[in-house]
């Protein structure tokens, strides 16, 4: 047809929002309307979702502020994967789904849902006051404003990229711990709890420490590295991670109970989950079977010790991390399938 | 509700200082920050430049005195000269206060905060960290909060005062989680609920949520507005969400080009070129598309904002956020093809009109922030002083409201008030026969300001813009409200926004028209010069009887007398 190639000129296509609804006061369970609107190139998933709630169905509710990709309103999952609708591009997007023509949105995980795409945010919240995350200056209130503290570059760039963090709860809604355990401290408030513990001005460094280490905290972590993958600043949280377990060992010592014995249980878990990869997945290389063998031990010493120079054969095998940690994700989507069928 | 002491509207850079410092200033109070988003979403995060404070770290000889200077002549001799000495005195103390909070600045060789030149201002002075200085700004003061305790009422929507004789009872606001209209009586009341800027719509750089809801409150509980018809314009906004491209883009040598593939700006600043002052390039722009030179599109009239010649290293590795948004939100990446763009109403110089303490003139409610108008950016707001402003005169209204508070009994609002306000602004869900729909009234809404009150004014063009936003308000009377849920009904709060920016766009006409001279932002075709005989004064817009009505105030002049202003 004429018009189907005059469009193409144009840049339009038609597309199919598959979004996810429910109004507490009204649904017993969600459900999905479909929504087929021409989308034109550049266009964003959150212009497209106005353009829905402005001329189909003005009750879609979302979240969205800034339209500018810097203030966190507008997390959602798009096509699966948690990220901001407003800097989205529909057509990239529409490249990649599964059911061509069509892209499913749905509200942000491990959050409670309130309406819609629309999740609470309190108990984030919640949790950044519990870890503290703010900088308790060493500077008396009283003398504030005087005269500045010096910090050099070097400080300033052990947290520059985490305070690019605008808490859009992405990392959030991919953690995989966060899935069974809702108390867990959570991605993003790790990243900033670290951010306050790098910095000279803080005071409370041992304080918020003692917090982290407890049940729920950064010894819970299972270094799937979803967070870091799906952040939409692209920050490297597990940096943050390694870095407050590093000064969880180095200030607490070794033999605090508490931070040792979660890393002895990060161990056997990845061990226990080691060989379930064995026996479920096809893929039996040597390299598998050396990097199961050999990085994992080796990953963890880094961990724990990380100022020394990484060992030998960890800088020459990049490319074994990249594996494992592909094989790793794998795994836990296999462990997940098979709480599925126990469960069905 | 329980009483309040004090409550504070808004959790932008302004509201969060004043909670700060009002806790500070007497712990015993009973203070609340309501926020119709979460305070760290809030429209400070989006100030990417900096703040400006004559700290001495970059240039040695910067004084404050020399900002202060700046500062008035940038305003085009609007501002009011005792309140520019308090903004730019305070600047040092206020920057080093935030710094020593825990704010990540950049740093400097010698480790000390790291400052960086800015338009208008004659040393380099504007404190930042990298490109996202309100970012780290608003995020220090809202966790500062959090240390310190601050009670928020987060995602509530204001939308009156309660009002008795000359005095406030406090505040009616909608928790938009459930739908109810809630009271919440108060002492004293601190309105810090940001800019007005995006009334203009899709021609604005702002969040969605600009929409002036602190300044329409104030103006329907008879306070006036001061300086509205001051909007100051953007030249290079996205072509079709108006979000900002930096100055960045031209400062490494972008051109601008038009549909005939001419570089047009050296018709109107042969030299400067593209680097001419933020006014001219915009009015250049807005000429070139007037005249029928720009590229036509469903998303508007447009030029090209041209990196293409730059070479693809040099932009990945100067422009990398510029890149980025204009492929997120254009979908075009500037090393293959040029940038749509066109000018963006960005910042409102007017607002709620208060004295140096920020006090308006209703009992027990202060105003700061971008909301208010103290006056300190007159007619022309250089970049880099609005951070300053709300941190500034935020503190100031924090200190003021609870050394006040004392003064004033405790407010009280009825049921019946409640129950009122609750019909009222539902009274779109009942909407039947022929209504109006939403989305369609805020684009004509934008659209009629922009071609009539936007950056090239007229008396004919603003005698239909004022006609048109008649026409408006009428018709909003039968919009409809197409989602009738309690729970976080975001239709109902767009219909809300829509009414705050129709009142208020009245005043901006209104101040518009009136003005019969070009100052600062404000440029008159049928004016075109400063006439400081006639017009050297705020104008004050007031609601009297269901109509804007306007006077006028003197500006306080002080040290600097009037010169014109030439760069
Ligand atoms: C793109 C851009 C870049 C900028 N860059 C700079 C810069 O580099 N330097 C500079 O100095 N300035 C800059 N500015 C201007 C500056 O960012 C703003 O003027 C300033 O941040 C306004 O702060 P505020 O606290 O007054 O309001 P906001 O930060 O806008 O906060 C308003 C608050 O009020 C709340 N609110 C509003 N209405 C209601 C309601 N009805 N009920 C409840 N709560 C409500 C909101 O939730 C929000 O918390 C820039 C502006 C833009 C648009
Ligand atoms: S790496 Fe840790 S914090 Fe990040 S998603 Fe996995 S479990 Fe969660
Ligand atoms: S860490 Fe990244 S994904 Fe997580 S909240 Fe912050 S910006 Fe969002
Ligand atoms: S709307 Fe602000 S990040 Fe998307």
């Amino acid at each position: 047809m004429t018009v189907s190639t005059d469009q193409h000129k144009e840049g339009n296509k038609e597309v199919t929002f598959r979004v996810f609804r429910f109004n507490p006061q009204v649904d017993s369970k969600s459900y999905f309307d479909d929504y087929t609107i021409p989308v034109e190139r550049g266009v964003t998933v959150l212009r497209s979702l106005n353009y829905i709630k402005e001329h189909i169905d003005g009750s879609v509710s979302f979240r969205a502020f800034c339209q500018a990709g810097i203030c966190g309103s507008c997390g959602m999952r798009v096509n699966g994967l948690s990220q901001l609708a407003c800097t989205t591009q529909v057509w990239d997007v529409l490249a990649k789904s599964r059911e061509p023509g069509v892209i499913k949105v749905e509200p942000l995980r491990n959050l409670p849902l309130i309406k819609d795409l629309i999740v609470d945010m309190d108990p984030l919240v919640g949790k950044m006051v519990h870890y503290s995350n703010w900088v308790d200056s060493t500077m008396p209130e009283a003398q504030m404003g005087k005269k500045e503290f010096l910090i050099s570059e070097e400080e300033f760039l052990r947290y520059d990229k985490a305070t690019d963090c605008i808490l859009c709860a992405s990392c959030v809604s991919e953690c995989s711990i966060l899935r069974a355990n809702k108390e867990y401290v959570s991605p993003a408030v790790l990243l900033k709890s670290y951010r306050m513990s790098v910095d000279s001005r803080d005071s409370m460094h041992e304080q918020r420490l003692a917090e982290l280490v407890k049940d729920h905290g950064v010894w819970d972590c299972t270094h799937c590295y979803r967070c870091q993958e799906s952040c939409v600043k692209s920050i490297p949280i597990m940096d943050a991670i390694h870095g407050l377990r590093e000064d969880a060992i180095e200030s607490r010592g070794k033999n605090d109970t508490s931070g040792s014995k979660h890393a002895e249980a990060f161990m056997t878990d990845i061990e226990k989950k080691g060989k379930l990869i064995e026996a479920t997945l096809p893929i039996r290389t040597n390299g598998v079977v050396w990097t199961l063998q050999n990085l994992l031990p080796m990953a963890m010493k880094m961990i724990m010790k990380r100022r020394t120079p990484p060992p030998p054969p960890l800088v020459k095998s990049v490319k074994g991390i990249k594996i494992f940690r592909a094989m790793f994700r794998e795994m836990t989507e296999h462990v997940k399938q098979d709480h599925k069928s126990h469960n069905k | 509700m329980k009483p309040f002491d004090i409550v504070i509207v808004g959790g932008g850079g302004a509201g969060l200082y004043a909670a700060m410092e009002a806790m500070k200033t007497n712990p015993a109070l009973n203070i609340a920050v309501l926020s119709k988003v979460y305070p760290n979403r809030s429209h400070t995060s989006a100030a990417q430049g900096g703040a400006n404070a004559a700290l001495g770290n970059k240039a040695k000889d910067d004084t404050v005195e020399m900002h202060i200077f700046d500062t008035i002549k940038g305003s085009d001799y609007l501002a009011d000269q005792d309140a520019v000495d308090v903004l730019c005195s305070e600047a040092p103390k206020i920057i080093r206060e935030l710094e020593n909070m825990g704010t990540p600045w950049s740093r400097m060789e010698d480790n000390t905060i790291a400052q960086r030149p800015f338009g208008g201002a004659g040393r380099p002075r504007c404190c930042y960290c990298s490109d996202k200085t309100g970012h780290t700004i608003l995020q220090t003061l809202y966790e500062q909060c959090l240390k310190k305790g601050v009670i928020f009422f987060n995602e509530y929507f204001a939308l009156n005062l309660s009002v008795s004789g000359s005095r406030s009872n406090g505040l009616i606001a909608m928790n938009m989680k459930t739908g109810k209209v809630e009271a919440f009586p108060a002492r004293t009341v601190i309105l810090a609920t940001g800019g007005y800027a995006k009334m203009y719509w899709n021609r604005s750089s702002n969040a969605a949520g600009n929409t002036g809801d602190g300044q329409a409150i104030a103006y329907r509980a008879g306070i006036p507005m001061k300086d509205m018809e001051f909007v100051q314009f953007h030249p290079t906004g996205l072509r079709k969400s108006g979000l900002l491209v930096t100055e960045g883009a031209r400062g490494e040598g972008g051109y601008l080009v038009n549909k005939d593939g001419e570089r047009f700006m050296a018709r109107y600043a042969k030299e400067k070129m593209e680097l001419g002052p933020r006014d001219l390039v915009s009015r250049s722009i807005e000429t070139e598309i007037l005249q029928g030179r720009g590229f036509d599109s469903p998303a508007g009239t447009y030029v090209h904002l041209d990196l293409t010649h730059l070479g693809a290293d040099l932009i990945k590795s100067r422009l990398p956020q510029i890149r980025e948004m204009a492929m997120n939100f254009e979908g075009v990446d500037p090393i293959e093809e040029p940038i749509p763009v066109k000018p963006t109403a960005h910042y409102s110089m007017g607002g709620i009109d208060t004295d140096n303490q920020t006090r308006t003139v209703m009992e027990g409610v202060y105003a700061a922030g971008e909301c208010a108008c103290v006056s300190v950016h007159g007619a022309n707001r250089l970049g880099g002083n609005s951070l300053l402003d709300i941190l500034v005169f935020g503190r100031i209204a924090g200190r003021t409201a609870a050394e006040e508070a004392g003064k004033f009994t405790q407010g009280r609002i009825t049921d019946a008030e409640l129950a009122e306000q609750f019909e009222e602004i539902r009274g779109g869900m009942h909407a039947s026969g022929r209504y109006e729909r939403y989305g369609e009234l805020r684009e004509e809404l934008g659209r009629t300001l922009a071609l009539n009150v936007g950056i090239f004014r007229e008396s004919s063009l603003l005698q239909k813009g004022i006609a048109d936003l008649a026409e408006l308000r009428e018709r909003f009377k039968k919009v409809r409200i197409s989602d009738s849920s309690d729970v976080f009904n975001t239709n109902l709060m767009q219909v809300l926004e829509l009414k705050n920016m129709l009142d208020l766009a009245e005043t901006v006409a209104a101040g518009a028209y009136a003005r019969q001279e070009s100052r600062g932002s404000h440029t008159r075709i049928d004016f075109p010069v400063r006439d400081d005989a006639n017009w050297h004064k705020h104008t004050l817009a007031t609601l009297v009887k269901g109509n804007v009505t306007l006077a006028e105030k003197p500006v306080t002049m002080g040290r600097y007398e009037l010169q014109e202003r030439t760069y």
